[in-house]
C-alpha cells in the first residue's frame, strides 16, 4: 500500500461548510508542494467541483471509476492554477447507493500509491453516502458551527466515528464570530469543547469572502492579499493535518482560554 | 433455511459475517440441539459462512461451546465469535481463541446505536448478583441509547440526544443533558443522581418531568431525583 493518507471531512448537519473546508484544506495542501486529490463523496448533489472552479471540465466522475466505465486517472481532473492538486468529482445524476464502502475503499488504495493526501467531502446525514466517505479514512475531520444543532450533530457522527473505530477525530469550528461569543450570544469555543471532547485542529472565523471565493470557484487560500486571518486559519489547519504543532494548547494559564484563542484566531 | 420463522434463533448479515441469537428462553442444551437440526437439515445454505453467536444470558462451558463449534465446522460454518453479557461464557469463549465483541458494537450497520448490553430475564437470577449493576466509563454521545435491567453508573458525560434507560437507579458522576429514564420498569424508588443534573427530559417509573430553564451562569451542584408525593423532584445532594 501507497503512503497517501486519506482525510475525510464529515459533519452530520449539512451546510455547516464541509465543501469549503475539502476545497481549502485540499488547495493549501497542494500550496505546501504536496499532491492531492479531493473527492466529491456526495453522489447526487455534487458541490465540490464548482467551489473549486472544475465543473466545466468534468467528463468522468467517481461512479464511472467505480462501474469501469473508465480508468481512475481519467476522473482525476487536474487543476490548471496548481501542480499537484486534482479532484474527482461525484455522479449528479445517481444517488448514494451507486457506490459502496468497498469500493470506496479500492479506490482511495489505488490512489494513495500516486498521491500524498486524499481529501473527502462527505455528505451530510449518517447513512451510506457518510459510511461510504468513513470507510477509506486514515483520519477524520469534524466541520462543526458554533451552533447548537450542528455540535448536536456532531457529537452523533463522533460516536458513530468511533464506533468504526476510526476515532476520536479532530474538530474544525468554521464561522466563528469572537465578537457574538463575546457577548455570549454564540457558543464558546470551551462550550463546544465541553460536550464533544476532542482536540480542536482549526478554527476559521465567520468572513463573507469565503462565500465570494466559493461563488467565484477560487479557493480563498488562493488568493493573496484578501481575508488574511481566514487564510492563515486555513493554513494552520493545513499545517497542523502535515504534522506540525502550531501551538494554541500550550498557551495554558494567566489570562483566560477565549483570550488565547482569539489571539490565536487572528494570528 | 427459514431460521427466522424458527422462535428459537434469529439470524442476520452483519459486516462480518452472519450474527446468529438464541432466543432467550430456552435452555442452552435445548437451543444446541434446535440448532443442530437445523444446519444438518439445511446446512448448505450457510456453508463457507463465518458466523458470531449471541447466547444472550447462558452461562455456557468450554465444552459446550467447543461442541458448537464442531457442528458448526462439521457443516463447513466457521464460528469466529460468541456473544454474552456473562463473563463466564465469554472467558470460556476466549478459552477456545473466540472472539467475544463485534467491531464498533455499540452501533449496528446502519450506525443506530443499539440498546447495550441487551439483557434477558432468563431466570438465571441466582447467578445474577453480580450483574445488577454497570459502570460505563466513558462520554454516552448523541444517538446511543443504552438499557440495562439494574442499576447504571455513568462516569463521564451523557451528552444531549443520548439515552440512558435503567430498572434501577441511574448515576452519572458528570454532566447529564441527555434523556434518562431510572425505574423503567415501574419501580418508584429509583433514584437519578449526576454532578450536573441538568437532563432534556427526566422519567422514573412511569413518571416525567424536564429540568427548569438553567442560568448559564449557574455553578452546578450534584442532585438527585427522585419520586416525593406523586412528583419527581431534584434535591441538592448533600449527604
Amino acid at each position: 500500500m501507497g503512503h497517501g493518507k486519506v482525510i475525510t471531512i464529515t459533519s452530520g448537519k449539512g451546510g455547516v461548510g464541509k465543501t469549503t473546508v475539502t476545497a481549502n484544506l485540499s488547495t493549501a495542501l497542494a500550496m505546501a508542494g504536496y499532491k492531492v486529490v479531493a473527492i466529491d463523496a456526495d453522489i447526487g448533489l455534487r458541490n465540490l467541483d464548482v467551489v473549486m472552479g472544475l465543473e466545466n471540465r468534468i467528463v468522468y466522475d467517481l461512479v464511472d471509476v467505480v462501474e469501469g466505465r473508465c480508468r481512475l486517472n481519467q476522473a482525476m481532473i487536474k487543476d490548471k492554477r496548481l501542480e499537484g492538486l486534482s479532484m474527482i468529482p461525484a455522479a449528479q445524476t445517481r444517488d448514494k447507493n451507486a457506490i459502496s464502502p468497498t469500493d470506496m475503499v479500492l479506490v482511495c488504495d489505488q490512489l494513495r500509491e500516486e498521491v500524498d493526501y486524499i481529501v473527502i467531502d462527505s455528505p451530510a446525514g449518517i447513512e451510506r453516502g457518510f459510511q461510504n466517505a468513513l470507510a477509506p479514512a486514515d483520519q477524520v475531520i469534524i466541520v462543526t458551527n458554533p451552533e447548537v444543532s450542528a455540535v448536536r450533530d456532531a457529537d452523533r457522527i463522533i460516536g458513530m466515528i468511533e464506533a468504526e473505530e476510526k476515532g476520536p477525530g479532530k474538530l474544525i469550528i468554521n464561522r466563528y464570530k469572537p465578537d457574538m461569543v463575546a457577548r455570549g450570544d454564540m457558543l464558546s469555543i470551551e462550550d463546544i469543547v465541553d460536550i464533544l471532547h476532542i482536540d480542536i485542529i482549526g478554527i476559521i472565523p465567520e468572513d463573507e469572502k469565503i462565500l465570494i471565493s466559493t461563488n467565484r470557484g477560487q479557493p480563498l487560500v488562493m488568493q493573496n492579499g484578501h481575508a488574511k486571518e481566514t487564510g492563515v486559519a486555513i493554513r494552520n489547519i493545513a499545517n497542523r493535518v502535515k504534522g506540525d504543532e502550531i501551538p494554541f494548547i500550550d498557551l495554558a494559564v494567566k489570562d483566560g482560554f477565549m483570550s488565547r484563542l482569539r489571539g490565536w484566531v487572528t494570528s | 433455511m427459514n431460521l427466522e420463522a424458527t422462535s428459537q434463533l434469529s439470524i442476520k448479515g452483519i459486516r462480518d459475517g452472519l450474527l446468529l441469537t438464541l432466543a432467550p428462553q430456552p435452555s442452552f442444551d435445548d437451543a444446541f440441539a434446535n440448532l443442530s437440526n437445523e444446519i444438518q437439515n439445511q446446512g448448505d445454505f450457510l456453508r463457507n459462512s463465518r458466523i458470531a453467536v449471541d447466547l444472550g444470558g447462558r452461562i455456557v462451558n468450554t465444552d459446550q461451546i467447543g461442541a458448537m463449534q464442531e457442528v458448526f465446522a462439521n457443516n463447513g460454518i466457521a464460528l469466529w465469535a460468541i456473544l454474552s453479557h456473562r463473563e463466564a461464557t465469554r472467558s470460556a469463549a476466549r478459552d477456545l481463541g473466540l472472539a467475544t465483541r463485534l467491531p464498533g458494537s455499540q452501533m449496528d450497520l446502519q450506525g443506530n446505536g443499539v440498546r447495550e448490553p441487551v439483557k434477558t430475564h432468563d431466570g438465571e437470577a441466582a447467578a445474577d448478583e453480580l450483574a445488577n449493576a454497570i459502570l460505563i466509563n466513558e462520554t454516552v454521545r448523541s444517538g446511543r441509547s443504552l438499557y440495562f435491567d439494574g442499576h447504571v453508573v455513568i462516569v463521564g458525560d451523557v451528552n444531549p440526544g443520548a439515552e440512558i434507560v435503567a430498572d434501577g437507579n441511574v448515576i452519572v458522576w458528570g454532566k447529564l443533558s441527555g434523556l434518562v429514564h431510572a425505574g423503567a420498569n415501574g419501580d418508584e424508588s429509583a433514584t437519578v443522581s449526576a454532578l450536573d443534573l441538568s437532563p432534556t427530559q427526566l422519567r422514573i417509573a412511569n413518571r416525567i418531568t424536564i429540568a427548569p430553564p438553567v442560568d448559564k451562569k449557574r455553578v452546578p451542584v450534584p442532585e438527585t431525583a427522585c419520586i416525593k408525593d406523586e412528583q419527581i423532584v431534584a434535591e441538592a445532594w448533600n449527604r
